[in-house]
């Protein structure tokens, strides 16, 4: 029986927690559902506070991947049913096929041949790829693959243009049988639809835009190469209006704080202040979180002049029809008045899902009311961490990733029939 | 505070913070938890808040001020259908939501602070209590469902003690558990009337008039003692009515000059205008939520002015003649006469409007909640009024006395009931909203319509 640790999810937290326990000599195996590792975190422009960007950690990290022998990975891979206790747990994997082999040298000539687009949903949208596509530009594996969903009928344009017989449209899904002593969940989250938001008009408003939005089109690899223009007409921004807890602590939306969002906003009013002398940003709060260190990013930006915190919730959201701008209702609490404002574009701070919620993990779990896993009454042999039991930043997710590592290797080392395997290995 | 939810512990210490914030910006403030207040109702007489000079600052800043909680208010508002006050935290999503408050120092965010903090005072000597709608808008979109709508209800419905004296018959009328004895005491008046002071009769005898033998009700009840007892209870609900609108004028204008707002008209400038904007209801058709309310509250409201006239012009026709020496018509008045015109219409408005008002109750409840007790008694009262007055009248024409009398009693009760506790009931608002609409467009802090 293998002694070996099944990870559900390849975002920071599954693959920390899968390198860390490599490192202690334990085989892992993740298991991810995107064609990419990396998750959420690789579609950050930049970590607050250092402001510096996460590609660089997701680097050293798939490194650490690569180099070690312990550590195997699926793409494009959901558990579909789990069976057995600590010790002695048995997944079926179903892996999707990618259509691209090992063959690829990303030299992107499938990308220039094929003739039909698909929604990017690594830029949450806001532009298109073709549907033989590199998920992004660190995209871990490092190859293309290819949306049979969006491929015209009868198409293999792709397959004819690639020098490398690297596509191979015949490829069938498959499922495999994992064998693990113990398993990690690390399911991440998703952004919380904002359309459901009332009286925001996420939906119909072009230019109103959420936080994970923002990132993306700040980063220099996004739908608008770094640069900060608005969705309707591609004017440059130069005012932004951030509005907290946009879902948030809402008994009618997500009832709980994400604890990241106010860090987010004020990090991504960097962004934009980065890009003009002259841009201001306004964020609309309830209560600023910004706890331990955190502290002093906050006061930076409270010296700044063209950051105004402004304490009241936007609980509406018009749009002006002359200028596509959207205006903000607020009470502005300290000031003593209902207000409008008018800004070039909107950032809902909106919060973070649980994903396990909503994918049905086949797993034994316990869940809180929010959907987050009660890590606490999990089975034996089964461990959570990260964002999947509870909204955290990704340093705080990385901290608890490391500690899922720990009980994972600690489950192994308390099952007699692994330690005496292990025993005969060695 | 004992009785917070300790799930919730973490969110209270939080929105505590961010009221302290709130506070601090908009006056200087050292709180004192004081576990009751020195009098039961501190500041209801107008008295600043306990100015003490323990509280003056050593800081050179705005100067503090105590604020003396007064817990007994607050546990008053959370069992007056205000239960969910202390989930605010203060994100002012109520204010932002509401179309009928005025932009400056918006309602209901501001006094969910103040009926957290107990600030009675702040809160009732306030128009804004007052210019509530209660749309329930916010309630429905409350992040927290803390029902700003519900405590700016339980809040105006607990001023009135304050407003229209005696108040121990606002506590009364308020109070589900004296309602038996509220409801006695018509009772007993009017059986006293009729059986023993010789007002009427129990069993009366039924009368030929217009050649037809019929139940005659002045022989039940005499109308002039109806007409002496009933005006009694008019006037002096008037006249405690008036006393409330002095009292709450006077409050809200000692409140304004402390806060050093000034009042740009008087109040009497304003009734012209506020008196149209009542019988347009234009302010209640700015509702989202609860927009269908404007119709059904103008079905009762024309009612009630239908009904009045039918009233005032029997009362022409029964006494008119007599001052010129002619005699006057007595009830009851033909089929086809100026007193049915405006009673059927009145009815029919009456019905219409109480129906759809009690449907929309039970329509809305999801999102705004059912509404208090103390709705609930003036709608059950309206119900009861239509009815009975409808059964009255169909039962005489039905010649079925042993359904006519005790139906025309219960009515009569109702009436009695609906004009005795004007001035404590619901039925308050109307005068109460009035003024505080007027002082609002007095101090200049209207919403523009």
């Amino acid at each position: 029986m293998a002694d070996k640790v099944l990870i559900i999810g390849g975002g920071m937290s599954g693959i920390t927690s899968a390198v860390e326990a490599a490192e202690a000599g334990l085989e892992t195996v993740i298991v991810e559902r995107n064609p990419y590792l990396g998750g959420r975190v690789s579609q950050l422009y930049k970590y607050f506070p250092k402001l510096c960007p996460p590609y660089c950690g997701l680097e050293i990290n798939f490194r650490r991947i690569k180099q070690n022998p312990k550590i195997s990975f699926y793409t494009q891979a959901e558990v579909q049913s789990v069976s057995g206790s600590e010790g002695d747990f048995t997944a079926a994997v179903q892996v999707n096929p990618r259509y691209v082999t090992e063959k690829c040298t990303n030299c992107g000539e499938c990308a220039e041949a094929c003739p039909s687009e698909r929604p990017n949903d690594f830029n949450f949208n806001m532009d298109t790829t073709k549907a033989v596509y590199l998920p992004h530009d660190l995209a871990y594996p490092m190859r293309y693959v290819l949306d049979r969903a969006a491929c015209g009928s009868g198409c293999q344009a792709c397959a004819d243009a690639c020098g490398y017989g690297a596509i191979d449209l015949e490829m069938q899904t498959r499922t495999v049988e994992i064998n693990a002593s113990s398993i990690v969940m690390a399911t991440g989250w998703n952004p919380y639809d904002a359309s459901r938001i009332e009286n925001i008009n996420f939906a119909t408003i072009p230019n109103v835009i959420t936080n994970v939005m923002m990132e993306r089109l700040a980063a220099p690899n996004g739908p608008t190469k770094g640069k900060i223009i608005r969705p309707s007409d591609g004017k440059e921004v130069k005012s932004i209006a951030f509005a907290q807890c946009a879902g948030s602590r809402d008994e009618n939306n997500l009832p709980y704080c994400s604890s990241i969002c106010c860090m987010a906003s004020l990090k991504q009013a960097t962004y934009l202040r980065d890009t003009a002398e002259d841009s201001t940003a306004e964020i609309f709060y309830i209560d600023l979180r910004a706890p331990g260190k955190y502290e002093d990013f906050l006061r930076k930006l409270e010296e700044d002049e063209n950051v105004t915190m402004t304490k009241g919730k936007v609980a509406a959201i018009e749009e002006d029809a002359a200028t596509g701008d959207p205006v903000v209702t607020v009470e502005d609490i300290l000031g003593g008045g209902k207000i409008k404002k008018q800004f070039d574009m909107v950032v809902l701070a909106s919060g973070m899902e649980p994903a396990a919620k909503s994918a049905s993990i086949p797993v034994d779990a316990a869940y809180e009311a929010n959907g987050f896993v009660d890590a606490e009454n999990l089975p034996p042999g089964i461990f959570a961490a990260g964002v999947s039991r509870r909204p955290d930043d990704v340093a705080t997710s990385v901290q608890d990733a490391t500690g899922a590592a720990l009980r994972s290797v600690q489950s192994s080392a308390k099952t007699p029939a692994v330690a005496g395997e292990k025993a005969g290995g060695n | 505070m004992a009785d917070e939810n300790v799930e919730k512990s973490e969110e209270t210490a939080g929105a505590g913070e961010a009221q302290a914030e709130a506070a601090a910006a908009e006056e200087s403030v050292v709180a004192t938890a004081n576990p009751e207040p020195e009098s039961g109702e501190p500041g209801a007489e107008g008295a600043p808040e306990g100015e003490s000079p323990a509280a003056e600052p050593a800081a050179q800043e705005a100067p503090a001020r105590m604020i003396q909680p007064d817990i007994k208010f607050v546990r008053e508002v959370m069992g007056s259908g205000g239960n969910d006050l202390k989930k605010c935290f203060q994100c002012a999503s109520c204010s932002v939501v509401c179309n009928v408050t005025p932009d400056d120092h918006p309602f209901p965010r501001k006094e969910m602070m103040w009926a957290q903090w107990g600030l009675k005072e702040k809160l009732i000597a306030n128009p804004d209590i007052w210019l509530c709608h209660q749309c329930n808008d916010c309630t429905a979109q409350c992040p927290r469902d803390a029902k700003p709508g519900r405590v700016m209800q339980a809040v105006a419905k607990m001023s009135i003690p304050s407003l229209s004296k005696p108040g121990f018959l606002a506590k009364g009328v308020g109070s589900p558990t004296a309602l038996l004895l509220m409801t006695a005491i018509p009772v007993i008046i009017l059986a006293l009337v009729i059986g023993v002071l010789g007002g009427g009769s129990f069993t009366p005898e039924r009368e030929v008039l217009g050649g037809v033998e019929q139940i005659v009700y002045n022989n039940f009840m005499k109308t002039i003692a109806i007409d002496i007892v009933f005006s009694t209870f008019f006037i002096l609900g008037i006249l405690v009515l008036a006393l409330g609108v002095r009292n709450y004028w006077g409050m809200m204008k000692a409140h304004a000059d402390r806060e050093g707002i000034r009042l740009k008209t008087g109040g009497l400038a304003q009734v012209g205008p506020v008196l149209s904007e009542i019988i347009t209801h234009k302010r209640f058709g700015k509702c989202d939520e609860t927009k269908d309310r404007k119709t059904s509250h103008l079905f009762i409201f024309y009612s009630f002015g239908l009904l009045f006239a039918a009233t005032a012009v029997s009362v022409l026709y029964t006494y008119g003649p007599l001052l010129w020496g002619g005699e006057g018509t007595h009830s009851p008045f033909p089929t086809i006469h100026p007193v049915k015109f405006f009673g059927y219409t009145g009815a029919a408005a009456g019905v219409i409007g109480i129906g759809l008002i009690t449907i929309n109750r039970f329509k809305h409840q999801q999102k705004t909640g059912m509404g208090s007790y103390f709705d609930w008694l003036l709608i059950v009262l309206v119900i009861v009024l239509m009815f009975t007055g409808i059964g009255s009248a169909a039962f005489r024409k039905l010649d079925i006395g042993v359904l006519a009398y005790p139906t025309y009693f219960v009515h009569l009760v109702a009436v009695l009931f609906l004009f005795m506790y004007a001035p404590f009931s619901k039925m308050a608002h109307m005068v109460y909203r009035g003024t505080a609409m007027a002082f609002a467009r007095a101090a200049g802090r209207d919403t523009p319509m």
